[in-house]
């Protein structure tokens, strides 16, 4: 009796621990249960390096982590999956659509001075560049007044695509023909360039600023002294040549300044430029996150997107708690009318399962997804299981004419191995789901294997302590508690 | 504490003749199963052949690749009614998208649309897309469709490598999971058991498949990555099923050395039924909670565990205990 006193007060202290538990620590859910996106990020090789290795994977994931801290996203978390993956997770409404701008690109800051000889070149591509963003930025503003296509010259487009030599998928509307040619034209600027003399690693800061002029942003650049240095340097040598400086961000020209002949003695000093790209405030502040992270060691690119909206997310909480708690009640109902006393006994067992379960979800933490619920929902089962088979024992022993004690050591003992068969095997595989499944599978993986490790716990100390406890009670030690009547030897006969 | 009770006499010799014999009805049994077992083998064989489909099972989104789109619409009532898929799809051909990194972008002709809730919500299918290109393609269908509650929006893009990627962890995870179970039975109990196993697991895991090769010829059914996790389940449910019984076997074959290894496995089986039969009751409950409620991506889930669990129960009755004497005989 001592003994299971003893056991009767753990379990009690260890349900107390468990309530405080959950209500000291959020259960934490996934993104398919609260909204939010998730983006899956490839590293891919790129130069010298075949392969994505752990390290530049850790490499690639600082510059991203700069990146996210920079956008100002709240509750963010970047994590990376095996070799050569990352997954970030925004929960909330947010617009994964700018993050994965801002994260999938490279942000390689060049900054080139122009060739000489080509200056009769530049200054036709620059004209083609000018004509092209003013028809696009009037296109896009009128489209997001709602108005009709502006008018696009049809024949000079198509004059200028040919002499270009660009090609045109078919079926394409002239403003996809214009951003096609305006790649190109950018494409050509970049070739008009020496080699980069300045790259971003050169940059301490980068800032924004509105223009005094005109509604859009510059951003500002602050060098290292070496940086400021190589920029003097690189400014003097073109400074009233009537060659351009060119800021090219991963292969696209954004900005070309010149520089005027008053810079010929000693170039622009001073450590500090700025890029006149003529950005909107978000493109300027993206820009600036870009290039405060540091440019990617190794490009990345967006494979897996999944976005949930927050209510669809609330109501798939909604929906698998409703099925959860209402196949709960029904193995409940279910329980106490096949195997009476015990039965009830298991119900009560079952429900310390259930809150030890959730405890150890919030504690771990274990992020709760629509598969990880199906996970605990399944474990419920083979925790109802490992009841049923002591159960079935226990009425078993009475049938064959022992005594109500002896019946339910013999029940709980007999019932023993193969409960730890069933669970060790239902742990192997959740051992080996885990280790080398993903995403889904892996939290799938982690609910049923706790599930499973506490069912072992409260199949065979709960359910036994409680039942012995009850068995102290003269009054409840009836055989026709456990067993209808006519089952028993004595009146079967 | 005693462990083991030994049974009294009287009580044995009654419970020597069991109520029900299974190897009575064994050929049967294996009939039906094995007939099972060809009929998932043809759909699987018909979804083969199927140019269409050119996979054993009809692959969903998660192992394809493309992107998957969820809308509800802001409207109400007959407003909603008025929209049909067609229109959608012509509105879908006018939607020009944006290029991305210099790549073209997508053809949308092939897009597959389905229209929900009596016109409410929509849901497409589509090549992969990029972020911004799915954004475009909402603020494309606007004009048609109203506004859209962000709230309410799920869009799902897997790249192609991503699916096979999943594919083939799943199937390492399964098959690295079979063997350490093998050997986990071999060294309790015998290689033959583990072999019986292992065999019921494949009858159960195949007939799971079968089932969904035809839902997906006849109903257009696709799985994806929960129906994997559904898969493993099932196994996992099979194995732990038939471990019960074996159990059982065992535990007779030392009490009852004089009979013979068939009416050992009467024994147990007779001894095991109510429990097998309640525990699948009581695991079966909350999936059908789960089908009733559930709805969206948990429904075939529930689905497929309900028929694995089905199955998986008839194995470890029908099928692992019938089949133990014959092989032992050997």
């Amino acid at each position: 009796m001592a003994r299971q006193q003893g056991w009767f007060a753990l379990i009690l202290a260890l349900a107390i621990a468990a309530g405080a538990v959950l209500a000291s620590f959020p259960l934490q859910l996934g993104l398919d249960l609260r909204g939010g996106s998730q983006l899956t990020l490839q590293v891919l090789p790129a130069g010298a390096i075949k392969q994505v290795k752990g390290e530049q994977l850790e490499a690639v994931k600082d510059v991203l982590d700069r990146r996210i801290n920079g956008l100002g996203v709240a509750e963010s978390t970047l994590q990376s999956v095996g070799d050569d993956q990352l997954v970030l997770q925004l929960p909330g409404e947010q617009d994964p659509s700018r993050a994965a701008k801002v994260l999938g690109t490279t942000a390689l800051l060049e900054f080139r001075a122009q060739k000489p000889g080509t200056e009769e070149e530049m200054t036709g591509l620059l004209k083609l560049k000018r004509q092209a963003v003013a028809v696009l930025n009037q296109s896009r503003a009128q489209q997001a007044a709602g108005d009709q296509q502006p008018e696009i010259k049809t024949e000079e487009l198509a004059k200028a695509l040919d002499q270009l030599g660009v090609k045109v998928p078919p079926g394409s509307s002239e403003t996809d023909q214009l951003e096609l040619l305006l790649a190109e034209v950018n494409q050509r600027i970049v070739a008009l360039y020496e080699p980069p003399q300045l790259t971003g690693k050169d940059l301490t800061s980068a800032g924004r600023q509105q223009q005094q002029t005109g509604s859009g942003w510059d951003v500002t650049l602050a060098f290292t002294s070496e940086g400021g240095r190589k920029f003097a340097e690189l400014t003097q040598g073109i400074a009233g040549t009537g060659r351009l400086l060119g800021i090219v961000l991963d292969g696209r020209s954004i900005s070309e300044a010149s520089v005027g002949p008053e810079f010929k003695p000693a170039g622009i000093t001073g450590g500090a430029a700025s890029i006149t790209g003529n950005f909107s405030a978000e493109e300027a502040r993206d820009l600036e996150v870009q290039l405060r992270g540091g440019s990617l060691p190794l490009p990345v690119k967006v494979i897996e997107q999944r976005t949930i909206g927050a209510t669809l997310g609330a109501e798939n909480v909604q929906r698998s708690l409703s099925a959860g708690l209402f196949g709960l009640a029904l193995v409940a109902v279910f329980m106490v009318v096949m195997y009476r006393l015990p039965g009830f006994v298991a119900v009560v067992a079952l429900a310390l399962y259930a809150l030890f379960n959730l405890a150890l979800y919030a504690l771990i933490p274990v992020t709760l997804t629509l598969p990880g619920i199906a996970g605990f929902i399944l474990s419920i089962g083979i925790a109802v299981d490992a009841n049923v088979l002591i159960f079935e024992r226990v009425k078993e022993e009475l049938r064959r004419g022992n005594s109500l004690i002896r019946s339910i050591d013999a029940g709980f003992s007999l019932a023993f191995s193969s409960i730890l068969d069933g669970h060790v095997t239902g742990l192997i595989s959740c051992a080996a789901l885990f280790a080398l499944g993903t995403g889904l599978v892996k939290g799938f993986a982690l609910t049923l294997g706790i599930g499973l490790v506490l069912s072992l716990f409260t199949a065979l100390s709960c359910t036994r302590t409680l039942l012995r406890l009850l068995m102290g009670y003269s009054g409840l030690r009836r055989p026709t508690f456990f067993l209808p009547a006519a089952q028993l030897p004595g009146s079967a006969s | 504490m005693t462990a083991s009770t030994p049974a009294p006499q009287m009580a044995a010799s009654a419970m020597a003749e069991p109520r029900f014999r299974i190897t009575r009805i064994r050929r049967q049994g294996w009939l039906v199963s094995g007939l099972a077992v060809l009929l998932s083998l043809v759909g699987m064989a018909l979804c083969w052949s199927n140019p269409r489909i050119a996979a054993p099972l009809r692959p969903g989104l998660d192992f394809t690749g493309g992107t998957q789109l969820q809308i509800e619409r802001s409207c109400t009532g007959a407003d909603c009614a008025a929209l049909t898929a067609d229109a959608v799809q012509q509105r879908l051909a006018d939607i020009s998208l944006p290029p991305v990194a210099g790549a073209e972008p997508p053809r949308l002709s092939s897009a597959r649309v389905q229209v929900l809730d009596g016109g409410r919500s929509l849901e497409l299918r589509l090549p992969d897309l990029e972020p911004e290109q799915t954004q475009a393609l909402i603020d494309g269908l606007t004009p048609l469709i109203g506004a859209v509650n962000p709230a309410q929006l799920s869009v799902n893009t897997i790249g192609p490598s991503l699916g096979g990627q999943l594919l083939r962890s799943s199937a390492v995870s399964l098959l690295v999971s079979f063997a350490l179970i093998a050997a986990y039975i071999s060294f309790r109990y015998d290689g033959i058991y583990a072999g019986l196993a292992l065999l019921c697991l494949a009858h159960d895991v195949l007939i799971t498949c079968g089932v969904f090769a035809w839902l997906g010829l006849l109903r257009g059914v696709e799985v994806d990555s929960l129906f994997a996790v559904a898969l493993i389940t099932v196994a996992g449910y099979s194995v732990n099923d038939t471990v019960v019984v074996f159990d059982r076997i065992r535990e007779q074959r030392r009490e009852y050395r004089e009979l013979g290894l068939s009416d050992q496995v009467d024994l147990a089986v007779d001894a095991t039924l109510t429990r097998s039969l309640y525990t699948s009751f009581t695991t079966l409950l909350p999936l059908i909670a789960l089908l009733l409620f559930g709805g969206g991506s948990l429904f075939w889930f529930a689905v497929a565990l309900t028929v694995g669990i089905g199955v998986g129960s008839w194995s470890s009755i029908g099928i692992a205990p019938t089949l133990l004497p014959l092989l032992a005989r050997r």
